[in-house]
């Protein structure tokens, strides 16, 4: 089976180690890149889907990271740079221990804090951006819900893009 | 995990096929095929599998286009195609932005169409390893072929790259774990180095592993070479690793028989972009003087290799060739996609067999929210929610023949193995279809 709810990943965040201090936000370095569980899902072309926002809308990070902002698994944080800010997972990395540098796999969601600078080279800056985290009570943005509210494409004119109905995990339009 | 039961309820399989997922384009996979649909895959790893056994709910099926209020609707071929004739026959800048994952036959359409409208046209390469192409072009490509790795290579290292999630099967069929004509052994004849700031799925099936700084690739590659000169390294640590550790390194280094480095885009993304390629290049060509070393781009798409081959060849420049003044010019930062639509410069926007709705930074996506953009792609992604044309085009090496290029520059044929569905079109059907009402819009107008 080649679907999945969500990637696997390990559950050893102590929050009630006494040598961690606890802090509202912490300053990072960004990288993006390919995923594996990312990688399947996009191909397969299940970008609508929760899983998407489960295996690219995700920042995984170091545990002692997530000990210090006090997330767990799956719950929401606010991952900030100086070209935008969305609302992703944070989740126990695979290649931990890497404090102080998350990883968001490529997509929609790593888009709005990536840089565009190319400095004349034609490749953009997908790596080594400095960023911030912090803990954030909003829900991640399903593909279709966030492309809308980061592009705002076909509805300039509305005032709160976010209060709109979601565009659900099919495609949405009219059949002749 | 479940445990599942193997498929057995097919109706024939197709063998030898070829994966249209990564640049390794794998070509021993074998379909098993139900009623016209793959059922499942043999052979092939995750992504390869979860690619051809596609999300149905998502296959664009149908022409759409959007209504005044921003809805999508499903038009018919005629309407579509012309309303996207109309929109490129009228653009000042247009810009045609993908193909790298379409087949050559389609591209040599593509770039007629180009040609005619005097527009950009660009691939995958542009956010991936465009680098790498600029720094082949400053310092030269020590390349081979994958079958020389397997038979040949004891010392196999991967930098800023992490291949057991990008291509799973790329140790297991070139370059590690076969047993080749001189390393009859497989694994255990080769020695597997991992330079990568991360401890990634790779680096944790390495025997050695380097966890050089962030950015540090360019002062690490450039202290090997030093040491490969006789030169006395002025610091105790560099890029995080021991003065030590790299002597070790180089030594082991000059001591294989026949070497071998892929790397990828961790070395293109960072800060020095194309002058970490050039010094990677730079030091397999330095260790040429003690034994064969030789270097190979970790390409990702299956064709993003053949379009930059296709583009070199027909017009003597890789990718990002602007025909705006009749003659192809190739200018790095000038006519690539993301500086165009950095600078809001193009006006109709092209994506063909690409997503640069997922794979764009924002900044940079943020101009394709003002311009027309017409899409034609297989699935609904991130770019269709900011298209306005969707034209449904058919799957390369399932649905439709093609030709493409594997990493190492061997061109492969790829079969079909079923047919696509009634309502789409091939893409190379699709742009000669476009060039053509384009045409007759031209030359009614003049």
């Amino acid at each position: 089976m080649t679907y999945v709810d969500k990637p696997t990943v390990s559950n050893v965040v102590k929050f009630d180690d006494p040598k961690v201090k606890k802090v509202k936000k912490i300053t990072v370095m960004l990288n993006t890149g390919t995923d594996i569980y990312q990688g399947a899902c996009k191909k397969r072309g299940s970008t609508l889907k929760d899983e998407y926002r489960k295996v690219a809308g995700v920042a995984y990070m170091d545990p002692k990271d997530m000990a210090r902002l006090a997330v767990g698994n799956w719950e929401s944080v606010k991952v900030k740079s100086d070209w935008g800010e969305v609302i992703c997972y944070a989740a126990h990395s695979r290649d931990a221990p890497h404090e102080g540098m998350i990883f968001i796999p490529k997509g929609p969601w790593a888009n709005v804090v990536v840089s565009p600078e190319t400095y004349c080279c034609n490749d953009p800056t997908y790596k080594g951006i400095e960023a911030t985290v912090e803990k954030s009570d909003k829900e991640v943005l399903l593909m279709a819900d966030l492309m809308r509210s980061v592009y705002r494409k076909y509805t300039k004119n509305e005032k709160n893009v976010d209060e709109l109905p979601s565009l659900g995990e099919m495609p949405v339009f009219t059949k002749k | 995990m479940v445990y599942e039961e193997p498929v057995t309820d097919y109706d024939h399989i197709v063998e030898n096929c070829t994966c249209a997922f990564c640049g390794s384009n794998c070509d021993d996979l074998d379909y098993l095929v139900k009623g016209n649909h793959v059922v499942a895959v043999r052979h092939a790893c995750r992504l390869g599998a979860s690619k051809i056994m596609e999300d149905e709910d998502q296959r664009l099926k149908v022409p759409m286009m959007r209504d005044e209020n921003g809805e999508l609707q499903e038009v018919d071929w005629d309407t579509a195609l012309d309303a996207a004739a109309e929109l490129i026959a009228n653009a000042v800048r247009p810009l045609f932005y993908g193909w790298s994952e379409t087949s050559i036959e389609c591209m040599k359409k593509g770039l007629e169409l180009t040609e005619y409208v005097g527009a950009v046209i660009d691939n995958q390469a542009t956010i991936c390893h465009g680098p790498t192409v600029q720094a082949v072009q400053n310092v030269g490509y020590p390349l081979m072929s994958l079958g020389e790795v397997k038979n040949r290579a004891d010392m196999v290292v991967y930098t800023g790259s992490n291949p057991m999630n990008a291509h799973p099967r790329h140790l297991a069929r070139y370059s590690v774990f076969p047993r080749g004509w001189f390393r009859q052994r497989g694994r255990f004849d080769r020695t597997l180095v991992t330079w990568d700031p991360k401890f990634s799925d790779t680096a944790k099936m390495s025997d050695i592993w380097v966890p050089f700084e962030e950015n540090g690739d360019y002062a690490f590659c450039n202290a090997i070479r030093a040491v490969l000169k006789g030169k006395e390294l002025k610091e105790d640590v560099i890029s995080g690793i021991p003065k030590q550790d790299i002597i070790d390194l180089t030594e082991a280094m000059k001591n294989v028989e026949f070497g071998a480095l892929f790397f990828g885009l961790g070395l293109t993304h960072t800060l020095s972009k194309q002058r970490n390629i050039d010094i990677a290049i730079g030091l397999v060509q330095d260790l040429n003087a003690y034994t064969k070393w030789v270097l190979l781009p970790m390409r990702g798409h299956f064709n993003v290799n053949g379009f930059n081959i296709f583009m070199a060849y027909q017009m003597g420049f890789p990718y990002g060739v602007d025909f705006c003044r009749g003659y192809p010019r190739y200018m790095i930062g000038e006519t690539t996609t993301v500086d165009l639509l950095n600078r809001e410069e193009p006006d109709v926007f092209m994506v063909i067999a690409a997503d640069p709705g997922a794979h764009f930074p924002g900044g940079a996506n943020m101009h394709l929210a003002n311009i027309p953009v017409i899409q034609i792609d297989i699935h609904w992604g991130p770019s269709t929610e900011l298209a306005d044309i969707v034209l449904p085009g058919t799957f390369i090496g399932v649905e439709t023949a093609g030709t493409s290029y594997r990493m190492d520059s061997v061109p492969i044929h790829m079969k079909s193995a079923i047919n696509p569905p009634e309502t789409c079109r091939e893409d190379e059907w699709i742009v000669n279809e476009l060039y053509e009402r384009v045409k007759k819009i031209k030359e009614e107008a003049k």
